[in-house]
């Protein structure tokens, strides 16, 4: 008997999230990107239902993910015996012309979930998303509520106090859930390689080559790296200055890029 | 290497951010690109290169240079890795410092050369010292703006030192920084020459992460009763002790208790969950338990009470004033309570209790919180989370709070709030002050099948979750309304339609209403459910004779079988068993507690709210 290490804290206090959320807020889904995160995530989920996930879990789909993430998601939804949903995304024609081109792609999946949430009716969103990530998402809150628009107005956030969160919404407005906040991307990659959590190979190199964050095929790109394994991939990360999501061209077409996708509702 | 999460506070424009940019520089932790992409967004806004848009990263927050939101930055030195939660300084952005300094190991207070300690400062040490912070770690910044650097630091400290002590807090260090410059942050420079203490990054290098007690009572709030395979999961956190598989829990405040018979951290079994652990448990009996409820070992129990002494910040946009109702959220409980008494407000000026009319945005109150429902809280086990809580105003949390004592268990002194009626109430109202509509539960079986035993369990578990409940038995009522009957088909019908009557009264004026009677005819309960036809609930307590009879609490089977009573059920006059109940307790094959925990699930479920 010993006390929780550094990583047991972190999942215990997802997965008490997870249960405030399911407990808290209905009806609920999960959006699953098939990354590391959301993934690791939905491992999470399982643990925290004992084995089930009692909730949709939800692919917003523009078709134009990776090969390779899609076969990634049909083997795990077969083995995990996953309740999922594809949600295809409006074209490109459909969204806001004045974000900058990748924006415009990254918009799609906006578009997506607010079509998504208008028909289902849910009132809570779970999210993988990390505050390391990306300095807007770092100001985030674990419960974060968005007008029935699916905006988000940062200036106005309610209080989070110790682990009380805010959950009641209006009819028509929703909650996102974002019970990753706290995690940093290595966190992640320790997380999956003692939990031996499966994962899409575009991680690895291949060719002095991996994908650090996987976003749609024509709007991400690999970075420099010899990390084949997780172990390595560690390694690499204990040392780099580089930002994650260097491979996102949405995030830095221009310096209001990404603020302005999630202040109208991206993820 | 250890993980320390530290917030900063200090006055609006300190330089805070300014420290954090200036601290990951530095540090070596931001890329060529990412300096170059600072001096460009700088060089837009007109300013030199500004070290605090590594952080304020929304577009208001580098037009106007200040910080609007709680941000979160991670530092890497080589033996620690610190989260740096950089909270704004602006007053009406409260609940921001707040929500942040909610979550973190130590604090970290910025204090400008130029200003010294302002009134926002001291308003964010009282929150420190109300979220139990003993110490801080304190900077001088903005040395470069004066002309005799270390004169104007010692002055500084000594403010800084005096203010502290005022409010019983120590300062770990007072370190001389000029962030601008670099000097004192990571390495010393000119303005700090003079210095001989550490510099920010090796004061902070000595902050430890807060480690939570092993040994204390223990404490497993309930989030969810799950059910898998025919198995109730009851689903939680340990938040304080260790809890063992074979061990006997006592679930607060309703007092229930039963024995720990397997502990689930799926995919596997475990023998004990320490502190801190979300994980599942299964009973050995079926005894009620339902979100909110707080599991512990019979000899160290929460307190229980009905009215709540307590500190809260106040951060709703509207006042509060005595008497206005809430809801509070304590652990995974919500339960209402109205605001009894403002006893006073800290004034962050002097430090100096004040009489106060009402809380406004920002204000430190020590307030009465009164409830129907008996509270179960902990008033010195900080790990605990139903030692702290939140109110919440039209779904909306409005304040943090900290539960300095519980008082009033038996009596519920000032919880029960009375005006005096008028013949104007409409049911309506007295739905919205009980929190539930009125209802009539009638339990009928045979005599001693355990109605009276069970609707006595559950009256006591409703009355502690501040319903307004009331037993009418049989027996009882037998000695005072329908003294004059007897049992005959006859008398026994109008016994049932006099109780069914009353019963309709009380459910009319609010009231959940548990009837324990034999009423052995079919008819007479089809009678008593016309009396209240849109809330009557028929419940069938089923005890076979034998066991019944094997019971005879009165002896009266014995008596009837002796041929000493005419008309006795069961053995001399029938019982017809309803063909169509609601629901059926079995109290031949489960335990009384257990046919309790049932009805309760019920009447909990089938109430209107």
């Amino acid at each position: 008997m010993s006390r929780l290490d550094y990583l047991d804290e972190l999942e215990a206090r997802t997965i008490f999230i997870l249960r405030e959320a399911f407990s808290c807020v209905s009806p609920l889904a999960m959006l699953w990107s098939i990354g590391k995160d959301s993934t690791a995530l939905l491992w999470m989920v399982r643990k925290a239902f004992l084995g089930e996930v009692p909730f949709p879990v939800v692919l917003l789909d523009t078709g134009m993910e990776f090969e390779e993430v899609y076969a990634f998601r049909d083997r795990l939804v077969a083995q995990w015996e996953l309740p999922v949903a594809n949600e295809l995304c409006p074209p490109e024609s459909t969204v806001d012309q004045t974000l900058p081109p990748a924006a415009r792609h990254a918009a799609r999946k906006t578009a997506g979930l607010r079509a998504l949430i208008a028909r289902e009716g849910y009132r809570g969103i779970l999210l993988g998303i990390r505050r390391d990530e990306q300095a807007i998402r770092a100001k985030e809150r674990i419960f974060s509520p968005r007008n029935a628009d699916g905006s988000w107005d940062p200036r106005s956030q309610p209080p989070e106090l110790w682990d009380y969160y805010a959950y009641d919404v209006p009819d028509g407005a929703h909650v996102r859930i974002h019970p990753l906040l706290h995690w940093t991307e290595l966190d992640i990659w320790r997380y999956t390689l003692r939990e031996q959590i499966p994962y899409v190979s575009l991680y690895l190199a291949q060719d002095g080559k991996r994908y650090r964050s996987l976003g749609e095929s024509n709007i991400t790109f690999p970075i420099a790296s010899n990390a084949d394994t997780l172990e390595k991939i560690i390694a690499e990360l204990e040392v780099t200055r580089e930002p994650e999501r260097a491979g996102r061209a949405m995030d830095s077409e221009s310096e209001d890029a990404f603020e302005r996708l999630r202040t109208t509702g991206y993820m | 290497m250890k993980n320390v999460r530290i917030v900063m506070v200090g006055d609006v424009d300190a330089g805070k951010s300014t420290i954090l940019g200036r601290l990951l520089v530095d540090l070596g932790l931001v890329t060529p690109a990412k300096l170059e992409e600072l001096e460009t967004s700088s060089s837009k806004r007109g300013v030199p290169i500004e070290y605090s848009f590594l952080l304020d990263a929304f577009q208001l927050e580098r037009d106007q240079a200040i910080t609007l939101d709680l941000t979160r930055i991670w530092v890497r030195t080589p033996d620690a890795e610190f989260v740096f939660v950089d909270a704004p300084g602006h007053r009406e952005l409260i609940r921001n410092l707040l929500s942040g300094a909610s979550e973190v190991d130590a604090a970290v207070m910025v204090v400008a050369a130029d200003e010294g300690i302002t009134q926002q400062t001291r308003r964010q040490a009282l929150f420190l010292r109300w979220f139990g912070f003993a110490n801080v770690l304190v900077a001088i910044n903005k040395l470069d703006l004066a002309d005799d650097s270390r004169a104007v630091y010692e002055a500084r400290a000594a403010e800084v030192r005096s203010f502290l002590d005022q409010l019983g807090m120590q300062a770990r260090a007072i370190v001389p920084v000029a962030a601008r410059r670099g000097d004192g942050i990571v390495k010393p420079g000119p303005l700090t020459a003079w210095w001989q203490g550490p510099t920010l990054i090796e004061a902070l290098g000595t902050l430890e992460r807060v480690q939570v007690r092993e040994d204390g009572p223990l404490r497993f709030v309930v989030q969810d009763v799950y059910r898998r395979e025919g198995k109730r999961l009851i689903a939680g956190r340990v938040e304080s002790g260790i809890l063992e598989r074979g061990e006997h829990l006592t679930f607060w405040p309703l007092q229930t208790g039963a024995r720990v018979v397997a502990i689930h951290d799926w995919p596997d079994e475990i023998e004990n969950a320490v502190t801190g652990s979300s994980i599942a448990i299964e009973l050995d009996a079926r005894v009620f338990v339902d979100r909110g409820a707080v599991g512990s070992r019979a000899i160290d129990a929460p307190e229980l009470g009905h009215v709540a002494q307590t500190t809260v910040v106040w951060l709703g946009v509207d006042p509060v004033r005595a008497g206005e109702p809430l809801r509070m959220r304590l652990g995974a409980r919500e339960i209402s309570v109205t605001l009894q008494r403002i006893e006073e407000s800290i004034d962050p000026d002097t430090l100096e209790p004040r009489e106060a009319q009402e809380l406004r945005s920002g204000d430190v109150g020590v307030v009465s919180l009164v409830s129907r429902e008996l509270i179960a809280a902990d008033t010195n086990l900080p790990e605990s989370s139903i030692g702290r809580f939140v109110l919440v105003r039209n779904g909306a949390i409005v304040a943090g709070g900290q539960i300095d004592a519980v008082v009033g268990h038996n009596r519920g002194e000032g919880a029960t709030n009375v005006v005096a009626m008028t013949s104007s109430v409409e049911r309506i109202e007295r739905t919205t002050r009980n929190g539930h509509a009125g209802g009539v539960f009638w339990l009928t079986g045979l005599p001693s099948a355990g109605k009276s035993t069970v609707a006595m369990a559950v009256q006591r578990m409703l009355f502690e979750r501040g319903r307004q409940v009331y037993v009418l038995d049989g027996d009882t009522l037998r000695t005072s309304l329908n003294v004059d009957l007897g049992f005959s088909d006859e008398d026994r019908s109008e016994n049932v339609r006099r109780t069914a009557a009353v019963a309709g009264v009380f459910a009319d004026a609010g009231f959940i209403v548990i009837c324990a009677l034999i009423s052995p005819f079919s008819a007479d309960r089809e009678l008593a459910r016309a009396a209240y036809p849109n809330g009557f609930h028929e419940i069938y307590v089923s005890c076979d004779l034998v066991t019944a009879e094997g019971r005879d609490v009165k002896g009266h089977y014995g008596r009837a079988r002796r041929g000493e009573l005419a008309h006795f059920t069961g053995v001399s006059s029938p019982y017809e068993i309803p063909n169509n109940p609601e629901l059926v307790v079995d109290t031949a094959s489960h335990r009384i507690e257990e046919s309790a925990a049932q009805l309760l699930e019920y009447v909990e479920a089938h109430l209107v709210k």
